[in-house]
């Protein structure tokens, strides 16, 4: 019942603090001109709030819609399923995962990244660094067609071989040149992940070369 | 020749030249039905009906293949396939080439065993609001064990008005297929072993959304010692119900086909379609290309450069996560519209639009479902 209490006073502040905040940012959101979905929408933001979710990203998936000339109830629901998708990321990516790792983790289950996926991909890189590029890169392989067991593989191996977050960028780019000079998202992948591989130390050169614990 | 033949082909000449349609996701249609074909000395006929129809797009080509079996009381299945390749040119956005291939077997209790394999290519020249296209054509048709042989060239223009669409179109046809000519009351004046005749074909189309109505008409005369002469009329229309399920209804005489041994028939069908896969994405209409890419930075981040061949275009934007979904208005560079971003490190959102028309992403990036029923590119900043 204090739980219960709790959570409606959060949601109640929440609410509050979320218009101002709005309009602070000269956000779009209000220009939903149905006042009941633009209240709506603020309603499901200053949720997210409550529960610790970033607002950012919840704002511009509502600033999309307002551009996108989605209605009302369509953008609330949008907001509401970016929001369930950036709950679920910070569950996976667990125990502190910065807001643009949410926001990673969120568009790769968006794109269809199984779950599962994004605690390996967390894993692959120790505490403290961030996984927002892998995952990026994760998403944008599979919204090309790479299949995500192939590509989850090729972007871990190399996080665990020492890669930075610049390497695997680096390789999400050559493979979009190679897609467009005609190979398949798939091969192009395979190619690539080797040439970087090539310049990285061997695993066990990379264990003991890096300080536990203190991998890039 | 069993009519139910005939359906199923006529089906298969409905299906294929929806390979001209936008590009979308890899799609699976099923449809079933039932027809009533009657023809010169038969009576009329009901027949079940099923087509398949498989589609694989991507941004260069689209192959599409269909199936469709047919069954009626008298007679065993017909099986027909085809697939056509469309291909846009790289030199520019206005030409496009389909090549297709299309096989027919069957074994028919009343009309025995035979089949067709005809080939055709059509050059098209498309432009916003109005195009045109010439082709050629080659079919040959074995039935009971005696071939024939048939070609076609054919030309024509289509202009859209809204939501109105009128084409015209000329075939001339050359084909020694006397037994399918003959039956549909085509004649020779002396016993020349080929037959030459010219279709003058009129189509007017509504289309509202994915709903359509269609008009055909069609004359077609004997040409040099060819005695002919056929007027007919067909319609035919798309009721989508719901996103996946579409009624399709379409009536009226089709004329002896050579080229894919179709004979005459006068047909009424009703089939539902179900569309199966993911939920197609909507794209750049065909005279839009969008290409974005991005100039990295030594020290990270880069510059995104968003390039949009559009003719005839008043206003072109481009709106991402960069701008906080501000539509920005892009600049003509030349002949095409330019966009240029600041990014930072990570991944962004992209989509352009052109004229007020939907978002859509560039074709060459990556591309995600926005939540909103449409699309947005990803690109990946290092």
């Amino acid at each position: 019942m204090i739980k219960h209490r709790v959570l409606f006073v959060a949601l109640v502040l929440a609410s509050v603090s979320v218009a101002p905040a709005l309009r602070a940012q000269g956000s779009r959101v209000l220009n939903i001109a149905d006042a009941r979905a633009r209240a709506a929408v603020e309603r499901e933001i200053a949720q997210a709030e409550a529960r610790g979710l970033p607002v950012r990203p919840l704002i511009a998936k509502a600033q999309e819609g307002v551009t996108k000339r989605a209605t009302g109830e369509r953008i609330r629901v949008a907001v509401a399923s970016q929001a369930r998708r950036l709950e679920q990321a910070r569950d996976l990516l667990a125990p502190s995962p910065s807001e643009a790792e949410l926001v990673s983790g969120a568009d790769a289950l968006a794109v269809g990244v199984p779950a599962p996926m994004l605690r390996k991909v967390r894993a692959a890189y120790p505490a403290g660094h961030s996984v927002a590029m892998p995952l990026d890169v994760l998403t944008e392989l599979v919204a090309r067609g790479v299949p995500a067991n192939h590509a989850l593989e090729q972007i871990t191996q190399l996080m665990t071989r020492g890669a930075t977050p610049t390497q695997i960028a680096s390789l999400g780019a050559s493979v979009q040149a190679d897609v467009a000079a005609g190979l398949t998202p798939d091969a192009a992948l395979e190619v690539r992940a080797r040439g970087v591989m090539s310049l990285l130390p061997s695993p066990a050169a990379a264990a003991a070369l890096a300080p536990r614990g203190s991998r890039p | 020749m069993n009519p139910t033949r005939v359906f199923a082909l006529g089906l298969l000449l409905l299906c294929a030249p929806r390979a001209g349609e936008a590009q979308r996701v890899s799609e699976l249609r099923v449809e079933a039905g039932t027809a009533s074909v009657s023809q010169r000395g038969f009576d009329a006929e009901r027949a079940a009906l099923l087509a398949v129809l498989w589609r694989r797009p991507s941004e260069s080509w689209t192959f599409l293949t269909s199936g469709n079996l047919t069954y009626a009381a008298d007679s065993l299945a017909a099986a027909q396939g085809v697939a056509v390749v469309d291909l846009p040119w790289n030199v520019s956005e206005r030409l496009r080439t389909e090549i297709g291939v299309a096989g027919a077997s069957f074994s028919l209790r009343s009309a025995g065993r035979g089949g067709n394999g005809n080939f055709f290519a059509r050059q098209h020249f498309v432009g916003p609001t109005r195009g045109s296209f010439v082709g050629v054509a080659s079919g040959r048709t074995t039935r009971d064990g005696i071939g024939s042989d048939s070609w076609s060239v054919d030309a024509g223009l289509w202009k859209r008005f809204d939501m109105l669409y009128l084409s015209a179109a000329l075939t001339h046809f050359s084909s020694s297929d006397w037994p399918l000519l003959f039956a549909s009351g085509v004649f020779s004046s002396t016993d020349a072993d080929r037959f030459a005749l010219l279709d003058k074909m009129l189509t007017a189309q509504v289309r509202n959304g994915p709903h359509d109505f269609t008009l055909n008409f069609i004359a077609r005369d004997g040409l040099g010692e060819t005695d002919a002469r056929n007027r007919t009329m067909t319609a035919s229309g798309t009721l989508q119900l719901t996103e996946r399920v579409a009624l399709l209804a379409s009536g009226g005489r089709q004329l002896a086909d050579p080229l894919r041994g179709l004979p005459q028939a006068d047909l009424i069908t009703l089939s539902a379609r179900v569309s199966f896969g993911p939920k197609p994405l909507p794209v750049m209409q065909r005279s839009v290309i969008a290409e974005a890419g991005v100039l990295a930075f030594a020290g990270g981040g880069g510059e995104l450069v968003v390039r949009v061949l559009a003719v005839e275009s008043m206003l072109v934007e481009v709106a991402g996560d960069f701008s906080d979904w501000e539509p920005l208005p892009m600049e003509r560079e030349g002949s095409f519209w330019v966009a240029r971003a600041r990014l930072r490190p990570g991944k962004h959102r992209v989509a352009v639009r052109v004229n007020l028309g939907e978002w859509r992403a560039p074709r060459n990036l990556a591309r995600v479902r926005d939540d909103y029923g449409g699309e947005a590119g990803l690109v990946v900043v290092p």
